[in-house]
């Protein structure tokens, strides 16, 4: 088989997985030296394509050929897709030569699962540890780890990647087991705990070989189970508190063809999506819990962004004044984001804060005018009912920017 | 003649560069010359770095001068006019890269007004702020987009270098910087940036400015590219399509030289004519397929068979944490200590008493002159139970019904291993050795009690030790420990009389 025929059964069966970050690596270049590549901690989208995802690495599986009966996957061993394998050497080339052509920063690799868990893993570690060694390769390198594999595996393959990913693949364990017979989220959080700790033992030893300097992270299927945004929601908190996790990807389950029967035939609204992402934002970036944007069982509204949902019920912060609140709360008012309120903040050590300052920052003000109170705005005092509030802020119906954050981490 | 007479005659200031510019402005400011009064020009015409001749250097950016041929002016002021700070330095020197005629003379303003003392000039609430802001912006944006956009393409080996060539049309002056971009990232290998006003090469070890060189696309043929798009037509998900989110991202002046831009419109149709239900894409789908024959047994991975207490769903407390951490040490231990529940490091290394918790504890077994090796060590509740802070897990003392829900497994162990002395550690500890939920610590700390055939320690819990913040109390904490180990193994030689149970 052609190389170009492999990439296309291999890219096409590995654009499931729903992270493409290649952020959070150190600092290194390769002027003056053999080799070549360089990271500088941000991470570059070198392309897009018409779903709206960006390509900033080479997203491939060295095979799709698979063992397990994973009810989700698309390559699954009863599902009847066109089957490819890389070599390695191959895997190799294609990274070295789309780098070189500035396609790429790096590579994501994953794979079936072929023979055993350790012998996949093996195949996956090969392919880093060539590039790094014998290629001097400086790009980035995500691998994705195969649970069952030994721990040495998993300990090798982190000196030679910059990110690890364990997928938690689904929120609860009876999905889990249900859906993903051969997997358990037993061993799942055994690898999650065991990367985690080679990172903080690093963290405490900077003198130690390096050990997956970009983290780990992780990814969920929505919509696949009947679990609810709040069941989700609480999963990935758990998730990031046990295991230190950069990121929790949230991929909306695409049906498949010849889909098994166990799992649903359309698709989550893509806006589901879009709302998990929002909140898992809030949830590492602005202080939220899990119980604050979620109290009870149930989806996060799709009409309204988490935050402003949060605001709308929780009235009674409202209307903050941004000349006194706490910099962290003024993140949280509806409109204004983490660098405005930062801004604001500042700006508050000079002078204080008016009307005209928010919309020069481009805050939404449309959102936050019920919210907020400066030095020459007040909103009617408490003059309008939560849910014609709503219906006035409330999204207009529309397809949605589905990954504005995906590049943030 | 230096700017500031310059200015007094009424001549134009000529500066192509960002140095150029910062030396001319410390000069007028030190003379105190308002911007008003400063006419600026660049060579040649329209404040463009590159027009007219000699082309200058490409301006160094952030980064020493590495590009050949003209010198810079050769001294440069340690820091311009005093007190400005670093960060208002880089962005005026981010705006000097920003295409626009008055620029030198915009940025004269901005710096005269902080000598002013008008602070928030740098502020995005001020009129000139904002201005200066959304040139830095550009202007950055404009070097991602160059960092992203750029493609390389293959030349024949026996073509000599560069190896590499590339075309783009950036709007602002931001190649050179741009090309310390691609010098760290490219190694050894050479290469060729041309854009419409100037071109860098690098030959493997140092950069040349090259001036105009090319006025359009390189027009080579590169095989690799072929590659790239069937990569790009295939990572595409036609399930998920939308068409104006790609658009929102890559502004359309950057499709013309990209080699996939070509492709969108098809693959954007193709999605809607029916692939959209699926996300396979076509060309995959239509070939033949094939599954695994394999029967469901033999594909299961080989596991270490869960122990029972992993497998224990007595309480919620599995949920959360990953895995049940039972206890360690001899089968007939005649000490047993007792903990509480296992921590965030133990949670994760499924032993008791690694971290903090269990080093405190090491210092109080030395102490008292007992080895860790020969006590049975473990928790009443088997697993974690946390709730988040952050990214961090904050131990949150386990509730009733789970101690009595865990108190199947200390019994079991208990049981097995029929301890003389047991030592509990802490108020959770004694609730669930003795089985009343409503001891508490101080009833029984510093006094032995009979317990069935065993004597009962109560000691504090090291975390207590480790939380206390009173360091004369953490003294006192950490004694009382050693002092209960010690009674322990006094209790050891105790001859076995039985004694009334003085536990309420
Ligand atoms: S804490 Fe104890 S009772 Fe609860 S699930 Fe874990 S082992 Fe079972």
């Amino acid at each position: 088989m052609e190389l170009s025929d492999k990439l296309e059964i291999l890219a096409d069966a590995a654009k499931y997985d729903a992270s493409c970050a290649s952020s959070g690596a150190p600092k290194r270049g390769s002027e003056g030296k053999d080799g070549l590549g360089a990271t500088n901690g941000m991470g570059i989208c070198h392309s897009y394509t018409p779903d709206g995802r960006c390509v900033s690495l080479l997203k491939i599986l060295l095979t799709n050929f698979c063992i397990y009966d994973c009810q989700y996957c698309i390559n699954r061993r009863s599902s009847n897709v066109p089957r490819a394998r890389f070599s390695v050497e191959e895997v190799v080339k294609l990274t070295h030569d789309f780098y070189v052509r500035n396609y790429i920063d790096g590579l994501f690799l994953s794979s079936g699962i072929i023979r055993s868990a350790d012998y996949t893993m093996e195949q996956l570690v090969a392919v880093a540890r060539q590039l790094r060694e014998v290629h001097q390769f400086r790009g980035y390198i995500h691998l994705k780890t195969i649970p069952d594999a030994d721990p040495l595996l998993i300990e090798e393959a982190g000196r030679w990647a910059d990110r690890l990913s364990v997928n938690i693949e689904l929120p609860t364990h009876d999905s889990v087991t249900r859906l993903a017979p051969e997997k358990n989220v037993h061993t799942i959080k055994l690898a999650m705990g065991s990367i985690r700790r080679k990172l903080d033992e690093k963290a405490e030893e900077p003198k130690a070989p390096s050990f997956a300097p970009a983290g780990q992270s992780t990814q969920m299927i929505v919509g696949a189970d009947a679990s609810d945004d709040h069941t989700i929601l609480n999963t990935a908190e758990t998730l990031y508190g046990s295991y230190k996790l950069k990121r929790v990807y949230y991929s909306a389950f695409s049906p498949i063809p010849q889909s098994p029967r166990s799992v649903p035939a359309a698709p989550p609204p893509l806006l589901r999506e879009h709302r998990l992402y929002q909140a898992d934002f809030l949830l590492r970036g602005y202080g939220f819990t899990a119980s604050e944007l979620m109290p009870a069982s149930g989806n996060l509204a799709l009409d309204v962004d988490p935050k402003l949902a949060w605001a709308l019920a929780n009235r009674e912060h409202f209307p903050m004044d941004l000349n006194r609140a706490d910099a962290s709360m003024i993140a949280r008012i509806p409109g204004i984001g983490l660098r405005n309120a930062k801004r604001l903040v500042e700006l508050r050590r000079l002078r204080r804060i008016r009307w005209e300052d928010l919309s020069r920052l481009r805050c939404s003000l449309k959102k936050l005018a019920p919210f907020v109170v400066t030095a020459d705005y007040k909103p009617a005092q408490g003059a309008t009912d939560s849910s014609i509030l709503r219906r006035h802020l409330a999204d207009a119906p529309q397809q949605m920017n589905l990954w504005p954050e995906l590049q943030a981490a | 003649m230096n700017p500031a007479d310059a200015v007094l005659q009424g001549q134009a200031l000529q500066v192509a560069t960002f140095a150029e510019w910062r030396e001319a402005a410390r000069e007028l400011l030190q003379a105190g010359i308002p911007p008003e009064a400063v006419t600026w020009g660049s060579p040649g015409d329209g404040g463009d770095l590159f027009s007219g001749a000699p082309a200058p250097a490409a301006a160094p950016h952030n980064a020493p001068v590495r590009l050949q041929q003209p010198k810079p002016a050769p001294h440069q002021p340690p820091h311009v006019p005093p007190h400005v700070p670093r960060s208002l330095l880089d962005m005026l020197q981010a705006a000097a890269c920003y295409r626009e005629p008055d620029r030198w003379a915009f940025l004269y303003r901005v710096i005269w007004r902080w000598q002013q003392g008008e602070h928030d000039v740098q502020s995005p609430a001020d009129p000139d702020g904002a201005r200066l802001q959304a040139m830095v912006k550009a202007v950055r944006r404009e070097e991602h987009d160059m960092h992203a956009y750029i493609r390389f393409r293959e030349r024949p080996p026996e073509a000599g270098p560069p190896r590499f060539v590339a075309w783009f049309e950036p709007r602002h002056d931001v190649l050179p910087q741009v090309a310390e971009h691609f010098v760290s990232r490219m190694g050894k290998l050479s290469w060729m940036i041309a854009t419409p006003e100037a071109s860098v090469l690098w030959d493997g070890a140092t950069l040349h400015n090259c001036g105009p060189l090319m006025s359009s696309a390189a027009d080579l043929d590169d095989s690799g590219e072929a590659l790239w798009l069937t990569y790009y037509r295939s990572i595409f998900n036609p399930a998920r399509v939308n068409a104006s989110l790609l658009q929102s991202h890559i502004p359309s002046r950057f499709w013309k030289n990209l080699p996939e831009g070509a492709l969108v419109p098809s693959m954007v149709s193709q999605a809607g004519l029916g692939a959209r239900r699926i996300g396979q894409v076509q060309t995959v789908g239509r070939r033949s397929g094939a599954t695994i024959p394999i029967a469901p047994e033999a594909a299961q991975p080989e596991r270490e068979q869960p122990s029972k207490l992993d497998e224990c769903r007595r309480c919620e407390l599995w949920q959360s944490a990953t895995q049940a951490v039972g206890g360690e040490g001899p089968k007939k231990a005649r000490i047993m200590v007792v903990g509480e529940q296992p921590g965030d490091q133990e949670d994760l290394a499924g032993a008791p008493f690694v971290g903090p918790a269990g080093k405190l504890l090491d210092r109080v077994f030395e102490e008292a002159g007992l080895d860790r090796k020969s006590v049975y060590l473990t928790n009443a509740v088997k697993h974690f139970k946390w709730e988040p802070r952050g990214k961090r897990r904050l131990h949150k003392t386990p509730a009733q019904r789970e101690i009595e829900a865990c108190h199947y497994w200390l019994e079991k162990e208990l049981a097995a291993t029929k301890p003389k002395v047991i030592v509990a550690m802490g108020a959770t500890a004694l609730k669930s050795v003795l089985q009343q939920g409503n001891v508490t610590l101080k009833d029984k700390l510093g006094r032995p009690v009979r317990h069935g055939d065993s004597w009962v320690v109560t000691i504090y819990h090291p975390s207590y030790v480790l939380r206390v913040p009173d360091e004369a109390a953490k003294q006192e904490a950490f004694k009382v420990m050693v002092a209960g180990l010690r009674l322990a193994q006094e209790l050891l030689e105790r001859p076995e009389i039985t004694e009334p149970d003085t536990a309420r």
